[in-house]
């Protein structure tokens, strides 16, 4: 099996960047490509013969994630919650606008979470994100129309400009 | 598309950069998912373990005669923050020994460029190769940004022990072919695209060290000024390590076969003063491992729980997931620990917390 130890070793940095987007905690990320690593090496012959298995484990990595049974959300509810109106001296820096935007991106659900990482982490388009889902474009833009409204809403004007200007 | 939504969509990719270097350990992760697969127990030595009468962390003894080897020329841009940090540490009343011992990282900066240098993280992993799991192997992690001239510079060096150089693979896309002192590496070809400037270089003894030079989001550093400050980062990268790091609170007599996976001394993220502890508790087979750590974004809340230490407790069960708050255990700031364990076993750990008085 060393090409499966070459193919995880030379995937595995983008994996748990991937994974850690999506999970937006270090210590879930690790469980959950460690999850798909073991059972990536179960379906090895399969993934090996794929037409393209960097997508192939992509899909499984987020299929894990879309399909993970603890409940995120409530673990996340429980640590803090975001505010609904965010404050003027929170904004103060660029650091406090993108830990801002990181705990409302924790709040969305989870397929429009993986969409917005997709589309504005791993740079891919509607349709390699529809592929990797299973669902249709438009779809995928419905998720991440709701989730930008979602994210956008609650963040007044004002710190939107500051956003722009910074 | 209005300004608003394109300005949101910024923000979302910026705080998507932002926080890459949250990612795991590679290493760690595909070791315990080789353990799993191959169904057996790794027989790594414990690696921080207690020395009489002193609760102090220490390497396992022959790693810690290599690690502590006095390094020839000392490491510029360390000395002075881990100098902070060994001051800072918390110390025993009735004993000369610290109550935590430094750390030693397993290598160095010997370069880094002018300005002012933060430390975000210094990180030690523990794991193991498959040919020779009784053996531990220890990486290391260096982030930081160097700030000169309003420019900001973030810089991410950490040596993989399981991951050689033919084995890179970039997000920016193909890489090239380098030498570094004699060692072969391959660096980003394309360090204007995602991931930045990136390299890896051999290690002689196996593995590969990698630094990764980028700006933060908005940053307007030119991508040949990333490459040459990586590259002569990694020209000047010295082993064993002379920097020292000291937790802020430390464990103890671990229960079972648990043992410290890795450790790691980080910037606070609500940038007060300080630094944060976090140690990542299990077998190191087995994600999610049990954290025990300060700050993050948590807040105590919960049912109250019994004390510990004296100390007031606060725990939340959820789905499977506990988590257990020690409060007011260092400098006014709680101890969290957290897995997917039973409460109890939170507990165990927590009366082995060593906290400074």
């Amino acid at each position: 099996m060393a090409d499966y130890e070459n193919f995880v070793r030379a995937r595995l940095p983008r994996l748990l960047r991937y994974a850690t987007m999506l999970t937006g905690e270090r210590e879930l990320a690790g469980d959950l490509v460690q999850e798909v690593l073991v059972k990536a090496y179960r379906r090895w012959p399969r993934i090996r013969d794929a037409d393209n298995p960097d997508r192939y484990v992509m899909r499984m990595v987020t299929n894990g994630y879309l399909s993970w049974r603890r409940s995120r959300s409530a673990r996340l509810v429980a640590v803090g919650e975001v505010p609904d109106e965010a404050r003027p001296d929170d904004f103060a820096s660029d650091h406090a606008l993108r830990e801002d935007m990181w705990q409302r991106l924790a709040r969305l659900p989870r397929r429009q979470r993986a969409v917005l990482v997709l589309r504005y982490y791993e740079q891919w388009d509607d349709a390699e994100i529809a592929d990797l889902l299973d669902c249709a474009r438009a779809t995928v833009r419905a998720h991440a129309h709701r989730a930008l409204t979602t994210l956008r809403s609650g963040m007044a004007v004002d710190h939107m400009a500051e956003a722009r200007e910074s | 598309m209005n300004a608003d939504q394109t300005e949101v969509e910024r923000l979302v990719r910026d705080a998507f950069a932002a926080h890459e270097h949250i990612a795991p350990d590679g290493d760690a992760v595909f070791a315990a998912a080789r353990a799993r697969i191959h169904r057996r127990r790794a027989v790594l030595n414990r690696p921080l373990v207690v020395a009489a009468g002193v609760v102090a962390l220490t390497l396992a003894a022959a790693t810690a005669v290599v690690l502590n080897r006095p390094d020839p020329t000392p490491a510029d841009g360390l000395a002075g923050p881990a100098e902070q940090l060994r001051t800072a540490g918390p110390t025993s009343g009735a004993s000369a020994e610290p109550a935590v011992a430094d750390l030693p990282m397993p290598f160095a900066l010997g370069w880094l460029p002018e300005g002012s240098v933060e430390y975000v993280a210094r990180r030690i992993n523990i794991g193991g190769s498959a040919e020779d799991p009784g053996t531990p192997l220890y990486g290391g992690e260096y982030m930081l940004t160097v700030t000169a001239d309003d420019q900001v510079l973030r810089i991410d060096v950490q040596q993989f022990r399981m991951v050689s150089v033919d084995q890179a693979a970039f997000k920016s896309g193909p890489g090239r072919s380098v030498t570094v002192n004699g060692q072969p590496g391959v660096e980003s070809a394309n360090p204007d695209g995602l991931g930045a400037y990136e390299l890896y270089v051999a290690h002689p003894d196996g593995g590969s060290m990698y630094v990764n030079v980028s700006n933060p989001p908005g940053g307007t550093v030119p991508a040949a000024r990333l490459g040459e400050v990586g590259r002569r980062i990694a020209q000047d990268l010295r082993f064993p390590g002379t920097a020292t790091v000291t937790p802020a609170f430390g464990l103890r007599d671990l229960p079972g076969d648990l043992r410290v996976c890795a450790f790691e001394v980080a910037k606070r993220s609500d940038a007060g003063p300080g630094v944060n502890t976090r140690y990542s508790v299990g077998t190191c087979e087995v994600l999610p491992p049990i954290m025990v750590g300060t700050g993050g974004q948590d807040v105590p809340t919960g049912t109250p729980g019994e004390p510990v230490q004296g100390r007031e407790t606060r725990y939340v069960s959820e789905n499977g997931h506990q988590r257990l708050w020690v409060l007011d255990a260092v400098d006014g700031s709680a101890v969290q620990l957290g897995g997917p364990v039973p409460v109890a076993q939170l507990y165990d750990i927590a009366g082995r917390l060593v906290l400074p008085d």
